[in-house]
């Protein structure tokens, strides 16, 4: 050990790891309890009480929410909306870090302060004119409106701007010298040699897509269109009753929120190293 | 050709370009246009052209169908005569200058007990567990939060009625309320931002720690001298894109309001929805909007200044 281990040292070693486990508690009892009420029978989950085990196990919570009050539109729609827009972006993105990474291509200062300006512009703060630009593409009420919303971002751009800077320009030099062209070179070299760059992007991606719900509240009125979280945002946090006048009960509730987490849980194991390396690469958030 | 100008880019500018090189050099950047075309033509149609219509429309009688007739500053006038826009801006400060200095120090507070674990499963294991609310929308977290609290029924009531305490209304108490927002914000990002500061901690020169136990420093010692110091670059990020956030606070208070508490926890970005989307005041909202962008653009480059963010 790098310290001699006195009793004082001891004692702070035993309080600090206490005072973590009351951390982590904070986090891992809402979603215990989430679960618990969530596989209690309607009746078990209105009981009060403190739950940490489902009270009368039962699957009616997940049972109502998917096919009584139609959640699986809600997800399909997210589904899409998040894997396509998804793709998309990474693939736009990438090209436009690839482009902006050549030394030799004129305009690049101005098209660099472009896309910096835009990052310092927040979306909410241009959501009316923006609705307003959908609405005269005609594009409201559509799932392509809310893939359009964020196509592109200037954090992802530069993000993977500097992934294909730090590529040896040798390897790229010899290529050309061969007569490959940017596209060939894009595709062939700089997109296999970037995989944790755009992995970073995608991810960061997906789970802001899945997550988004201003794009939804603003553009979409049709409640065929809508997304998971503001059908959930309906179901759970506004009132108690769905519009047919039931009784939304808390496993109900619980269970809707756990099928907003299942795809999050598979990006999980990834998310913790790719998000911080995007923190740095980037150097901003958005 | 290239190499060349990527590694001494101010001496090819001196240089006198040969005959027929302009062209040449825009035909083979044509590929890289076309690449950056779609990015560009999304910043023009739906970054650059909202941005210069929001302009126009916080100067019109803004009507979705019919005409639009314009009224001059009017709309400027009635955002700054509104006593609901100086309510919600107090509110955003409140709740902003809240957020910004308990979720400025509890990560750091975190990160520096993580460090001092030495089983290297249990931070591991800490360290994903708190990462997860950062993951979760605001409509989960406030789901989870809504029905944690509630007055019947919720875990957290639950507890204290064990303890004897009659339930607390946490949802429709105002003032509760309004703590009850800053304390979940800062619970959803405190785990995301102290990761941030682990990886500043693992980025401190090793060096350091050994000559100041060379000349008999104890751990708290090593903790203020080296770690805190050695983590001043991160606060800086951390410390700017908390402040850039706390301004956009929208999904949060969207999801967690209702007719109780609104008039203590509605910020900027719902007063700009509110007024747009449910008052169908256009115009005005447009108008709050635009201000509200300026403020922000103020106080980011004066942060950035203050930090010295590109150094």
């Amino acid at each position: 050990m790098r310290h001699r281990w006195t009793s004082g040292r001891v004692i702070f070693a035993g309080l600090n790891i206490v005072f973590l486990l009351l951390i982590a508690s904070t986090m891992i009892i809402p979603l215990w309890n989430a679960v618990a009420v969530s596989l209690s029978s309607n009746f078990g989950s209105m009981a009060s009480g403190i739950l940490m085990w489902p009270r009368h196990f039962s699957f009616s919570g997940y049972r109502t929410i998917w096919t009584v009050l139609d959640l699986w539109q809600p997800f399909e729609n997210s589904v899409i909306v998040s894997v396509i827009g998804t793709l998309l972006h990474v693939l736009l993105c990438a090209m436009a870090g690839y482009a902006l990474a050549q030394p030799e291509l004129p305009g690049r200062r101005v098209m660099i302060t472009l896309i910096l300006i835009s990052m310092m512009i927040p979306f909410e703060s241009i959501m009316i004119p923006f609705y307003v630009t959908i609405q005269e593409l005609g594009l409201l009420n559509t799932l392509v409106a809310l893939i359009l919303t964020g196509l592109v971002s200037g954090f992802s751009i530069l993000l993977m701007r500097n992934f294909f800077q730090s590529i040896p320009q040798e390897i790229m030099e010899s290529a050309r010298m061969d007569g490959a062209g940017h596209f060939r070179i894009f595709f062939r070299m700089c997109l296999p040699l970037s995989t944790a760059g755009l992995a970073t992007v995608a991810l960061i991606e997906f789970v802001g897509r899945w997550n988004n719900l201003l794009a939804t509240v603003l553009l979409i009125s049709d409640s065929s269109k809508e997304t998971l979280q503001v059908a959930l945002n309906g179901m759970v946090n506004q009132g108690s009753s769905t519009s047919s006048g039931d009784l939304v009960t808390n496993n109900v509730k619980m269970a809707g929120i756990i099928i907003a987490i299942v795809p999050l849980v598979f990006v999980y194991p990834f998310a913790q190293k790719y998000f911080v390396k995007g923190i740095f690469l980037g150097g901003n958030k958005e | 050709m290239s190499t060349s100008e990527v590694v001494q880019p101010h001496r090819t500018k001196t240089l006198r370009r040969p005959v027929g090189y302009a062209p040449r050099r825009w035909k083979r950047a044509l590929p890289l246009y076309f690449m950056l075309l779609p990015t560009l033509a999304y910043l023009m149609v739906l970054t650059y052209y909202p941005l210069v219509h929001a302009v126009v429309i916080s100067m019109q009688d803004f009507n979705l169908i019919g005409n639009r007739p314009f009224v001059g500053l009017k709309n400027y006038e009635n955002v700054l005569s509104d006593p609901n826009f100086w309510g919600d801006f107090r509110n955003t400060l409140v709740l902003g200058v809240s957020i910004l200095t308990i979720g400025f120090v509890a990560p750091i507070v975190i990160a520096l007990s993580l460090n001092e674990v030495l089983q290297t499963w249990l931070k591991r294991s800490v360290q994903m567990v708190i990462y997860l609310p950062h993951l979760f929308s605001w409509v989960v977290v406030g789901g989870l939060w809504i029905q944690l609290l509630a007055p019947a029924g919720g875990l957290v009531n639950a507890v204290l009625a064990v303890f004897g305490v009659s339930p607390v209304q946490f949802m429709s108490d105002p003032q509760v309320a309004r703590w009850v927002i800053i304390l979940v914000s800062v619970w959803k990002d405190v785990g995301f931002n102290c990761i941030i500061y682990l990886a500043g901690i693992v980025g401190i020169n090793p060096s350091l720690y050994e000559s100041a136990r060379v000349d008999g420093a104890n751990r708290w010692q090593e903790m203020r001298h080296i770690t805190l110091p050695g983590l001043a670059r991160t606060m800086q990020v951390v410390g700017l894109l908390s402040i850039m956030g706390v301004l956009r606070i929208f999904d949060q208070i969207f999801v967690m309001r209702n007719a109780v508490i609104e008039p203590k926890v509605n910020v900027l970005m719902t007063y700009v929805y509110d007024e747009g989307f449910q008052q169908m005041n256009i115009g005005q909202a447009t108008a709050s909007a635009l201000l509200i962008l300026v403020f922000t653009l103020v106080l980011t480059i004066f942060t950035r200044r203050l930090i010295r963010y590109d150094t």
